[in-house]
């Protein structure tokens, strides 16, 4: 028969969540050690979102939103990379879904009490499927950084926030997309609550000229990895034990 | 799916932050038309109400208040235990004067895993805010159910247990709420 299992997640290269340093951490984060158990269908499998939900402009966060066809303010980028599992196959059909600030760092959002301007033409919000080979873009514009209430009044760097599904519910990532040479990134609390270099390196999005200098935008790249899931067989177990 | 060695890491988390709904539910906040719907208004679109179950139920911090920020996302088989791509999924906020989510949705069937383990009826929880900086999962049981023989709730050996269980309030009606933290703290999953 056969067995599959999502590979154990590696809590060393993840964000601490109990880190009082990020303040609205201190009376959410749970203080008790997770359950491990063996994963299950409820785990592996997951809902998978249909081509026909997606809008021809869903990806165009510069256009999606404007009015009259006016441009939102700050410089265009082109955000894009591939999906993947840890095994590094290509996810096809994987949701992406995309929020961020605007160009003055203000978010669409009532909650949102920095005094910086609302954009009319922008929403700041984008999402997308990968294609067979797991790829996937967006245009936008650039976020601004923004303050916010921590320890006292701090700037976040510039970020997208990031939602992504992929097969299973096992493989369901929320993360933020930062980007190279942000001055802001060395003291962001948020940051800096995943301890190992290498994996707080692998949410920086790397500038890629070669694109930027053809296209009169910069781009980003920013590749995302998911869980990759085991398949074992066993040729004498039988079913059921 | 792949028996080779991995050999990349999965990416980091972060924080959802308090403007997901931006991203995630768009229409839920004044963006409106921009996407048709938002997704998982309904796990299960051919359903009629009368053969659904309501599970209602708040996400308290450790001071024992209620948020109204958080996002909730469910993920379950059908009534005969069967699960489909294109249903079972929801996704829902807490009301903000009541502070209450409700999920409206089928009772889940048992179902039979990979490994020949019987589970008993439950749906897949994960909860997204502002000051987590990881999504936390665990599982939504009920009262009622035979649960002794479940392949995870049989392995927990901690009186929060009960945490994972959804109170019967009456027929067809179920309350689950969410301790993120304190000496009822729920019991989250590293699924
Ligand atoms: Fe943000």
């Amino acid at each position: 028969m056969n067995v599959k299992s999502l590979i154990r997640r590696n809590y060393n290269k993840q964000p601490k969540v109990d880190f009082p340093n990020y303040k609205s951490s201190i009376f959410r984060a749970p203080k008790n050690k997770k359950i491990s158990f063996s994963s299950s269908d409820s785990e592996i499998l997951g809902p998978i979102f249909n081509k026909s939900i997606i809008g021809e402009l869903d990806n165009n966060l510069t256009l999606n939103f404007s009015k009259n066809n006016n441009s939102p303010l700050g410089h265009k980028i082109i955000v894009y990379g591939t999906v993947s599992d840890q095994f590094t196959n290509p996810i096809e059909g994987a949701l992406i879904e995309i929020w961020q600030a605007n160009s003055a760092g203000k978010y669409l959002h009532d909650n949102d009490k920095n005094s910086a301007p609302i954009d009319p033409n922008f929403a700041g919000c984008g999402r997308c499927l990968t294609t067979s080979t797991g790829y996937y873009e967006f245009l936008t514009i650039q976020p601004g950084p923004y303050p916010y209430p921590n320890r006292g009044i701090e700037w976040r760097p510039m970020h997208i926030h990031f939602s992504v599904f992929g097969k299973s519910f096992g493989q369901r990532l929320i993360t933020q997309m930062y980007f190279e040479g942000d001055p802001l990134l060395k003291n962001c609390p948020m940051v800096n609550s995943i301890a190992d270099e290498k994996a707080k390196k692998s949410l920086i999005g790397a500038l890629d000229t070669s694109r930027s200098n053809t296209q009169n935008l910069l781009a980003y790249k920013f590749n995302i990895v998911l869980r990759g899931i085991k398949q074992t067989y066993f040729e004498n177990r039988r079913e059921g034990l | 799916m792949n028996t080779s060695k991995e050999n990349l890491d999965e990416t980091p988390f972060q924080t959802a932050g308090p403007f997901l709904h931006i991203g995630c539910m768009p229409n839920a906040i004044k963006i409106k038309k921009l996407y048709q719907n938002d997704l998982g208004e309904k796990p299960f679109k051919n359903k009629n109400e009368n053969e659904l179950i309501t599970i209602e139920g708040s996400v308290f911090d450790g001071n024992g208040i209620a948020l109204d920020d958080v996002m909730l996302e469910t993920w379950q088989c059908d009534e005969k235990g069967e699960f489909k791509e294109d249903s079972g999924f929801a996704r829902f906020i807490p009301n903000n004067l009541t502070k209450k989510f409700v999920l409206k949705t089928v009772k889940p069937g048992t179902f039979k895993d990979f490994d020949g383990k019987i589970h008993s009826p439950h749906i897949s929880l994960s909860i997204s805010s502002r000051g987590l900086n990881m999504t936390l999962n665990t599982r939504i049981y009920f009262e009622g159910d035979e649960l002794k023989n479940d392949p995870l709730l049989s392995i927990i050996n901690n009186s929060n247990v009960n945490s994972l269980i959804a109170k019967k309030i009456k027929k067809g009606s179920y309350l689950f709420n969410i301790l993120l933290q304190g000496e009822k703290e729920t019991i989250f999953l590293d699924i």
